[in-house]
């Protein structure tokens, strides 16, 4: 793989046009405020936000290098943490707060858990997820009265 | 003759309590009490005040909390999504809640609310420092007039109360001022007594917590405010501004027809303790006695009355 | 001011209440989400029972435990605990992965102690010619000091500089979401209901450091720190050694702290940046910023604990909060009858003084209450096996973001930011420069229209922004922080090439 079209190369493109295009679309917006006011900073910076990150991609295009990338680890467990705990957040108002941080907690164990499951590491590690939820969940509710779902 | 008398007050004794445990049966546990702004502002502290007075009615616990975020929207729109059973209610601020429903879509109507009762306002007032050359409320008028925008005036937020009356004052007296929008009234009076603006919008309040910093030149109010008796109204001097920000608080509206009237009851009998009265005055809050019946004529009045003024200011089309 | 208000803050009750205090303030800053004004707000209502100065002394102890507890996971875990923490992770987390953490978690203490020290004598002694900071400080002087603190963007970024001002640029652009501060418009939601609360400060800190550390931390079976096979029972002699070997740099940021702190604009995170700025720019050669450097997080952790006592002054002479704590303290005052404002000093006074020596009683305390759970959460921290810490971490995210305002939106779109920010920072994009942004954002923003609307109202915009002589002190400390390393580098290169000739 050249170094033109590695992951570092082309993700870095397409950050920068990211932010490129996020610069853009605060301009758009930006023009439809009623009062001077709020548009003035939105739109200097969306100026500042294009100018910059143009330049990070220019320099990029003319200088191409493999910096960057996701670096090596496992997809799926990556995918399995960030999933579980939107599905909890999802879930949340249906079935209420524990059962969701059960979910979330679930998918984060078995994501985070390299070596091999025995019966101890099960049983522990379970266990001591549960103390740690019911206790962060009365803390919240009961000591913070904070009206958790 | 004793022992009617001793009869009578056990029949009244046992009204009393059958009374106060109908109303406060249907309170089951402490009441979330959601502030749509961040600490210290003015409804915070009115509710602080409501607090220990609540407690010792009917025994349960106020419990604050802040839900800052869209100058008070954010929380309005997600009010009515709560759960109606009385044990959460939320403060509102006019002229906010006309206001900003009537300026963009930000996901309440000023209609969806359902207010129980108004307890106080805060009479608008034109502040100046103590040392400031403007003596009197004429003295402002006069310099404004002769330096058209010059005299730069502080506030808080755009298309608020403070704002509102700044626009109407100019429109009075017509002079020309600039008004500075801060991010709510601590920075707004900062501002002032930093002499960064000549003066500033405020609220009674804010003479009542500078003290002998500051000078308030007129009251928007109907008479006199009993903490600042040689303040002149706006009407003494012959501009008619009678207005403020009126703050009251809100159920979801799930909540029946018995909580609504439940709640009413409690919060006009607070609001008519006489040590609670005397505690708002001292902290210059004027009180307002609106409960659930006469709600919906008093917000009629008032929207028509926001919704003019904005118009004529341009905030809204 | 006598020393009968001192044997009254030093009732055996108020001690422990201070104990207390400190010790639920320092576990509540440590758990992200979790803030100090949560906590005081829910609170408050049991103070009403109490002697106001009890009250007063239990609320500033967990005010104060807080903003060091916030180091915590700043240090351990790169999130900051609370935003005033947000400078802590540049050195802290570094020092933590090289197996330094129960050393840099001790530091905190040693410099929390300091300024919070420092900061509360400042309340004590010269708190009504302090206050005239405040006043002092108009929108212009703002908008200069959000820019000074931007231009850390460009020595957090060595080689990246394009990257980092358009990280630092995106920030504000985030800080813009929703609707307008000071100004009417609702801005950048594109229809959004979700959208209109805006980004907050914390469930961004929260999924922009804690998300990705936590996708990096699943990805590899590599353990979460370091950990000395040797591990050293206590490293607190050490710390102590470090501190007071940098006695300067602690002065002067709890000096920067307290004068920070009094303005009510700012806050605990602008005080951190601004500490951590100075003390880079006066870096010496053998020093290395951002990769575990122990002034970094000495500078910090001094100047956010001296907000406290700074941010009382105003508070109490003025009777403008400073930050949302001081606000509810102020509400509690108020609720006692005690009147703040320019009289407070004479008329309230041994209410006022009793919370004086309480707060400085409690700052105290925080030294032996703070290292004995800063070694404790060490410990658990490292020896919990990383497929518990990753989920347990993650709960707390939940719980903590869904806290802040009671709502789930929040979570998810702190999830977003966390994925986002994981993403765009292996491409270089790191998050620091992002938070900067939508830190100081809106305080640039409001105090760049507020400056403007008064300059262009009486015709002098120029001297409005560059006449002042407050605002002209920091444009120099500006340029100085943005060309010294410049030049310096230059000049290091070129002595180079001349001893290769």
């Amino acid at each position: 793989m050249s170094v033109s079209t590695s992951q570092g190369q082309i993700g870095s493109l397409l950050t920068s046009a990211f932010f490129m295009l996020a610069g853009a679309a605060t301009l758009y917006d930006a023009a439809s405020y009623t009062d001077r006011d709020s548009q003035v900073f939105p739109q200097t910076v969306a100026v500042i936000l294009i100018i910059t990150a143009g330049l990070s991609l220019l320099t990029r295009l003319l200088r191409p290098s493999d910096r960057g990338g996701f670096g090596a680890g496992s997809w799926w467990r990556r995918i399995l943490l960030v999933v579980s705990m939107l599905v909890a957040c999802f879930l949340m108002p249906g079935i209420g707060f524990l059962p969701a941080g059960v979910i979330a907690f679930a998918g984060g164990l078995i994501a985070a858990m390299h070596d091999k499951w025995t019966t101890r590491t099960v049983l522990l590690y379970w266990s001591s997820g549960a103390v740690v939820m019911v206790c962060f969940f009365a803390l919240f509710k009961y000591v913070l009265n904070v009206p958790l779902p | 003759m004793l022992r009617r008398t001793i009869l009578k007050a056990g029949a009244a004794l046992a009204l009393v309590t059958s009374l106060a445990t109908v109303a406060s049966a249907e309170l089951s546990g402490p009441v979330n009490y959601i502030i749509p702004f961040g600490p210290g502002g003015e409804s915070d502290i009115s509710a602080r005040l409501q607090q220990p007075f609540f407690k010792e009615k009917f025994g349960q616990d106020l419990v604050v909390s802040y839900q800052p975020g869209g100058g008070g929207a954010v929380g309005w729109a997600s009010l009515n999504g709560l759960s109606g059973d009385g044990q959460t209610i939320m403060g509102v601020n006019l002229p906010h809640i006309v206001i900003k429903p009537a300026q963009k879509d930000v996901g309440f109507k000023t209609e969806d609310l359902n207010i129980f009762h108004m307890f106080h306002f805060t009479p608008d007032a034109l502040v100046v420092t103590a040392d400031s050359p403007y003596q009197t409320l004429e003295d402002l008028v006069a310099d404004a007039k002769a330096n058209p925008g010059q005299v730069t005036i502080s506030g808080s937020g755009k298309a608020s109360a403070n704002h509102l009356a700044q626009i109407k004052f100019d429109k009075m007296t017509g002079a020309t001022t600039t008004y500075v929008p801060f991010k709510g009234t601590g920075a707004a009076v900062t501002a002032l007594l930093g002499k960064q603006v000549k003066a500033e919008w405020g609220y009674t309040t804010v003479g009542a917590a500078q003290g002998d910093a500051v000078r308030l030149l007129a009251v928007a109010m109907e008479e006199r405010h009993p903490l600042f008796p040689d303040v002149p109204t706006f009407k003494e001097l012959g501009y008619d501004m009678v207005g403020g920000a009126y703050r009251g608080i809100a159920l979801p509206n799930t909540a029946s027809d018995e909580t609504t009237k439940m709640w009413s009851d409690m919060i006009s009998e607070v609001n008519g303790d006489e040590a609670f009265r005397q505690k708002m005055l001292d902290a210059g809050f004027a009180l307002l006695d609106v409960d659930a019946a006469e709600m919906d004529a008093f917000m009629a009045e008032r929207k028509e009355e926001y919704l003019k003024d904005a118009r004529e200011a341009g905030l809204i089309k | 001011m006598n020393f009968d208000h001192f044997l009254t803050a030093a009732t055996p009750f108020n001690l422990c209440l201070a104990l207390f205090g400190v010790a639920a303030g320092t576990i509540v800053g440590s758990i992200p989400g979790l803030t100090a004004t949560m906590a005081l707000a829910v609170l408050v209502p049991i103070t009403f029972s109490m002697d106001p100065a009890s009250a007063l002394i239990l609320l500033g102890a967990i005010y104060t435990g807080a903003l060091y507890g916030g180091a915590y996971a700043a240090i351990l875990l790169n999130t900051p605990g609370t935003p005033s923490a947000i400078a802590t992770t540049f050195d802290g987390y570094p020092m933590a992965k090289k197996g330094d953490g129960d050393l840099a978690v001790a530091l905190a203490c040693f410099a929390s102690v300091c300024g919070g020290l420092i900061g509360a004598f400042a309340l004590l002694l010269l708190a009504p010619p302090l206050s005239k900071v405040a006043l002092a400080f108009g929108p212009v002087e703002y908008f200069w000091l959000s820019v000074f603190g931007l231009s850390l963007i460009a020595s957090l970024s060595t080689g990246n500089l394009m990257k980092g001002l358009a990280g630092g640029a995106f920030g504000m652009i985030l800080s813009t979401v929703g609707v307008a501060e000071i100004s009417a418009d609702i801005r950048l939601t594109f229809g959004s209901q979700t959208l209109i609360s805006g980004f907050g400060v914390v469930g961004t800190l929260i999924g922009l450091y804690c998300i990705p550390v936590l996708i990096d931390l699943v990805a590899v079976p590599d353990r979460h720190l370091k950990v000395e096979k040797d591990v050293k029972s206590v490293r607190i002699g050490e710390a102590f050694g470090l501190a007071m070997r940098s006695k300067f740099n602690l002065v002067r940021s709890s000096i920067i702290g307290t004068l920070v702190g009094i303005l009510p604009g700012a806050g605990g995170s602008v005080a951190g940046l601004v500490a951590y700025s100075e003390v880079k720019r006066g870096a010496k050669p053998h020093q290395k910023f951002g990769e575990g450097e122990p002034d970094g997080i000495m500078a910090v952790e001094s100047a956010n604990n001296a907000t406290v006592g700074g941010g009382f002054i105003p508070t109490l002479v003025l009777g403008i909060p400073g930050t949302p704590p001081d606000a509810i303290v102020l509400g509690a005052l108020l609720v006692q009858g005690v009147r703040t404002g320019p009289t407070m000093f004479q008329q309230s006074g041994s209410i006022v003084y009793t919370f004086i020596y309480g707060l400085i009683i409690a700052t105290i305390m925080m030294l032996p209450a703070g290292l004995l759970i800063g070694r404790y959460a060490y410990k658990s921290i490292v020896t919990i096996p990383k497929a518990v810490l990753v989920p347990a971490v993650g709960f707390m995210t939940i719980i903590g973001t869904f806290a802040i305002r009671n709502s789930i939106s929040d979570v998810v779109i702190m999830l977003c930011l966390g994925v986002f920010g994981w993403v765009v920072a292996r491409f270089g994009f790191a998050a620091s420069p992002i938070v900067l942004g939508l830190i100081l954002g809106p305080i640039a923003e409001q105090g760049f229209v507020q400056g403007w609307t008064i300059g262009a109202a009486t015709n002098n915009l120029a001297g409005m922004f560059f006449g002042r002589p407050i605002s002209q002190g920091i444009i120099a400390f500006t340029l100085i922080t943005l060309i010294l390393p410049v030049f310096m580098a230059r000049r290091q290169t070129k002595l180079l090439e001349r001893n290769a000739k």
